[in-house]
Parts: structure tokens; sequence; C-alpha cells
């Protein structure tokens, strides 16, 4: 089974924000709510690096382990999904997120009442039924099942931004890595898959 | 027309090749000229060093050009440093900043949206998921069993003498309304509280995965929008309580003799034991004040409060909610099934003069005399 992961390719990133309006525009996000964002360090001076932010879908994912519901798992693919049902919006989360992916639609509502999470589904819907109304209601689009890649890599104009089995990633990553001499890092796979030994196969 | 454009576009196509070409060709023509120009200038200056000619004043110009020269080689190493903090082929740097937890720049808005990489997420995991819960678990079961061994072995506390039949008021209507909103308020709070940090293990695997989620769904709205109300019933309650909780003569007697609950000795003591004055102060007003405090922090974070304020918040709420719940296991224990007549006390407002001459001598002789300390 495939290992799903994102990459993004600093040395290659725009920040066109064409991940963020393809994210928004497949999976028809609320208002307030984005999936995925453009960070860009040192903007307009030297050194300046744009980073491509959503879910990273970690092997030892925070938020799966502070939710007090359970409502978040991991797939067989290991893609990070949740159930819109059971969630409280309590924001926990959001705390322990190391990327900030999780999001609400009311925003940091008071008395707590920011609604229920969203955020990335790595284009692979939720646990209701596949391509149900349903699904795209709370979720979005289910690319995955489809037998598609998430739409935000597939749109990268630069391909920075890589979606897809972990092995694969690595080889296309390593291989660009090393013809340009620079830019090794694989912007927060530590932070997102550092702690699993077992994905680096 | 379309001729002619099509031939103008041929001949910018042929434009851009030559250019290509020429932008192409002096890197390495450079590249040849450089090393040939290095050699040339040593040459020059070997030359210059051989002849050896000195000129009145020659040192002093030497001590000078080394000075500058010198001058002239920290200012290039600065600037090495420099290049390479900003450089491409040093990333290092911008990878730090990546890590740092700094807002940068970006179009999207939401709260710290310009932040890469936030590592307190984790400190906050490893805190709630590990020491609050074990501690935390194994405090509230530890509390619970040793009451249920004290029952065991002492049962209820009784009156020694036989009730008189007069009755005498303990507390006002607004004492016990007070009481009651905190109380009831509190309960829910707990109940919601330890849920929202337990039920995941409790109740997923006994009632299953749907059960928890409606329980959780009821759980934090209750516990959400109830929170405020505590704090304003946890402040009306110290306003009410205070006074007759300050320190008296009689609490050094009570702590010598551990409040007698070993010895079965009934203490005199004023309208509250010191029993009672520690579970005023050290739980209701000091731990109510921080749980009631840091859950406003994670219930309004429309005030902009950052994650890692929330993530502490939270750290404070919990582990000060479990000792005020810990803490008040033993207050509800004595005042149920702990001490006969202490429910009625507080549902009543009234208690029978022997309960009042056996636990609170002191106070009952007040009550006596006329004198009482409460209004």
């Amino acid at each position: 089974m495939a290992r799903m992961k994102f990459l993004c390719d600093a040395e290659r990133c725009i920040e066109c924000n064409g991940c963020v309006t393809a994210c928004k525009n497949e999976h028809e996000v609320p208002w307030g709510v984005n999936r995925r964002r453009v960070v860009t360090i040192n903007d307009g001076v030297p050194g300046e690096r744009s980073m491509s932010v959503a879910c990273m879908h970690c092997s030892d994912a925070p938020c799966i382990a502070v939710c007090p519901t359970n409502v978040i798992y991991h797939t067989e693919e290991g893609v990070v999904l949740h159930d819109k049902d059971g969630c409280i919006g309590c924001g926990y989360c959001f705390y322990a997120c190391p990327f900030g992916a999780p999001q609400f639609p009311n925003g940091p509502a008071a008395f707590g009442a920011r609604g229920k999470m969203d955020k990335c589904t790595f284009c692979a819907g939720g646990p209701e039924e596949n391509h149900s109304d349903a699904e795209f209601e709370k979720y979005g689009r289910n690319r995955l099942a489809q037998g598609k890649l998430p739409l935000c890599a597939e749109m990268c104009s630069t391909k920075a931004l890589l979606a897809g089995d972990a092995a694969e990633l690595s080889d296309i990553f390593r291989e660009r890595a090393l013809r340009r001499g620079k830019g090794f890092e694989a912007w927060g796979w530590m932070t997102a898959y550092g702690k699993d030994k077992e994905e680096a196969k | 027309m379309s001729t002619s454009l099509m031939r103008r576009d041929g001949r910018g196509l042929l434009l851009a090749l030559a250019l290509w070409l020429l932008a192409l060709a002096p890197p390495p023509v450079l590249a040849q000229a450089e090393p040939g120009d290095e050699p040339a200038q040593r040459q020059l200056r070997e030359q210059t060093r051989q002849r050896g000619e000195f000129q009145p004043g020659e040192e002093i110009r030497q001590s000078e050009q080394v000075r500058q020269r010198e001058q002239t080689g920290q200012r290039e190493q600065t600037r090495q440093r420099e290049r390479e903090r900003a450089g491409p082929l040093n990333d290092a740097p911008m990878w730090r900043q990546a890590r740092s937890g700094d807002e940068f720049f970006t179009t999207v808005r939401g709260p710290e949206a310009g932040v890469l990489i936030q590592d307190e997420g984790n400190t906050w995991r490893q805190m709630r998921n590990g020491p609050i819960k074990q501690y935390g678990s194994a405090l509230l079961l530890v509390v619970l069993l040793a009451l249920a061994v004290f029952y065991a072995v002492k049962g209820m506390i009784r009156l020694h003498a036989a009730p008189t039949g007069h009755r005498i008021q303990r507390f006002s209507m607004f004492e016990r309304v007070v009481h009651w909103g905190t109380a009831i308020t509190f309960v829910l709070l707990a109940v919601t509280g330890l849920a929202i940090l337990f039920a995941k293990h409790l109740v997923a695997p006994l009632l299953g995965h749907d059960a928890l989620g409606v329980l959780l769904v009821v759980g934090k709205n209750i516990h959400n929008y109830i929170g405020p109300v505590f704090l304003v019933f946890t402040v009306l309650m110290i306003l009410a309580f205070a006074r007759d909780n300050l320190w008296e003569a009689s609490d050094r007697v009570w702590i010598r003799k551990g409040g007698g609950f070993i010895s079965g000795e009934h203490v005199p003591s004023g309208r509250f034991n010191f029993g009672e004055k520690t579970w005023f102060w050290g739980g209701v007003a000091f731990l109510g004040l921080i749980v009631a405090g840091s859950g406003l922090v994670l219930d309004f974070p429309n005030f902009g409060q950052l994650r890692v304020t929330m993530q502490w918040a939270n750290v404070i709420h919990a582990t000060a909610s479990i000792l005020l719940i810990a803490l008040s296991f033993g207050h509800i224990y004595l005042g149920t099934i702990g001490l006969e007549g202490a429910y009625r006390a507080m549902r009543t407002g009234y208690v029978d003069e022997t309960w009042a001459k056996e636990h609170h001598a002191l106070w009952y002789e007040d009550v006596k005399t006329g004198k009482p300390r409460h209004s």
C-alpha cells in the first residue's frame, strides 16, 4: 500500500497561490477556511523562500493523540481524515498541530463555538460513502477514490508541490536536489514523518 | 496580415536564439580571464618585493598598509559571513526561520496563519497526554479509594447525644443559593471536563464511538456555557463566606488534633473549622479562581490569544481542576455520607442544637449568647 505524503520544494515554489485557489475551488471550502496556504519567508529580500502548507498527514499525528472524541484517524494510505459528525470543535487539534492545519468555519468564536473542524483531506473525502453528496458537502471531492492525486499538487505550475507515494516523492526530490546541488531539505518532513523510522523505506 | 505577423514571429525567435547564445557565452570567457589575471598580479607583487627598494618613510607607510589590509580583510570576512547568511547555497538560516515559529508573510487570513511550524503544540500534547492524564487519574482514584476505606472503617460520623429538636439557623437563604449554585455548576463542569480528558479511554470502549460523540457534543457545550456562570458563583461564594473563614485561635487546636478525624474527638471550633477553611481558601477561592480564569482564556479565543497561550492555559486549567476535584471529593464526602446532619444543614439552612454543640461548639456559644458572627 502506498503511503501518501506531501512534499513542498521551497526551491521551486513561486508563491502563485495556485494550490490555495485550486483547493478552495475543488472542495467548495467555506469562507474563512483555507485548507492550504502559502507562507513566504524573507518576503522581498535576499533569501526569499515560499512554502505551501497544509495538513502533512503526519505519521505520529498530534491531532489524533489529543482529540477528545477520537474522530481523527489514519487511512490505510496514511492519510489523516476526520469524522465531522463527532467533532465538538474544542480546538485541541489546532493547539497541537505543528502546521496550523485545522481550520474552523466560525473562527475563534466566543464560548469556543468554533464549529466543526475542517482540514485538508489529501482529496480523500471522509468517512461517508465515496462520491456521495454527504461526503462532498462535509469534506469535498474524493479524488483519491477516483484514482487521482490531490488537486493542489496536480495544479502546481512549477511542480514545487508534490503529492503521492512517499517513496516516489523521495526519489523525485533526491534527483532534483542532486542535479541542482542545493535545497536538500524536504520541508516539514522531520516534523511530520521524523518519528516514524519505517516510513523511510 | 497573418503572414507578416508570422514573419515577425520568426524574426523574434531568431533574435531570442541569438540573445540566448550570447547569454551563454560570457561565463566561460570570464572564467578563463580570471585565473589569467590572478598569476599576473601575483607576479607583479613578487617583483616589487624582490626589488626591495626602501625609501624614507617607507616603514611607516608599510605598517599603515598592513593595518589597512587587516581592516579590509575583516570587512571581507564580515561580508562573506553576510553572504553565507543570505547566500543561495546556504539554506540553514532560512530553515531555522521556518522552524522558529515566527510569523511570515501570507495572503491567507487566520489565527497565526503566517507561522510555518509551531513546536509548542507537541510540548502541550506530551504534558496533557502524559503527566496530567496519568498523575491526574491516579490522584482521583487514590482519593476515592481513601474515602471508601475511611467510610468502610469509620462509617458515618454520627451525633453522640440525642437531637434536642431545637433548630438554629446555620446558613442564610443567600448563602445556600450561592452554595448550591456553585455546587451544581461545579459538578456539571467537573463531569464534562473529566469527560473531555478521559471519556476517550472509558466511554468509547464501553459504549461505543457514537455514545462518546453525543456525550461530548453535549458536554462541551455545557462546559463552555456554564463555565462563566461558575466564575460568578465562585466570586459570590468568596464574598459571602470570606469573613467567617478567617483565622481564629481555635484553628491552632484543630490543626494540632488533626481535626479529630482519627480519634473521633470533637474539636471545638467557630462557624467553620480549619478543614473547612482550607477547602474554602485553597479549593474554592484559590483553585476555583485559577480554574475559572484559565477557563476563560480557553472559552473566549476571540481576543486574539496565541496557541501557546491557550496551551499553557489548558495545562493550568487541567492541573488546577484535577486538584480541585480531588479536594471536592473530600468536601462532598463529609457533606453527604461522611457526617450526619451536614447535608441537611446546607439544604434547609438549619441544624439541631446538638449538632452545633458537637461540631462547632464556639459558634454555638456565639449564637446562644446572641452574637452570631455571620449576618
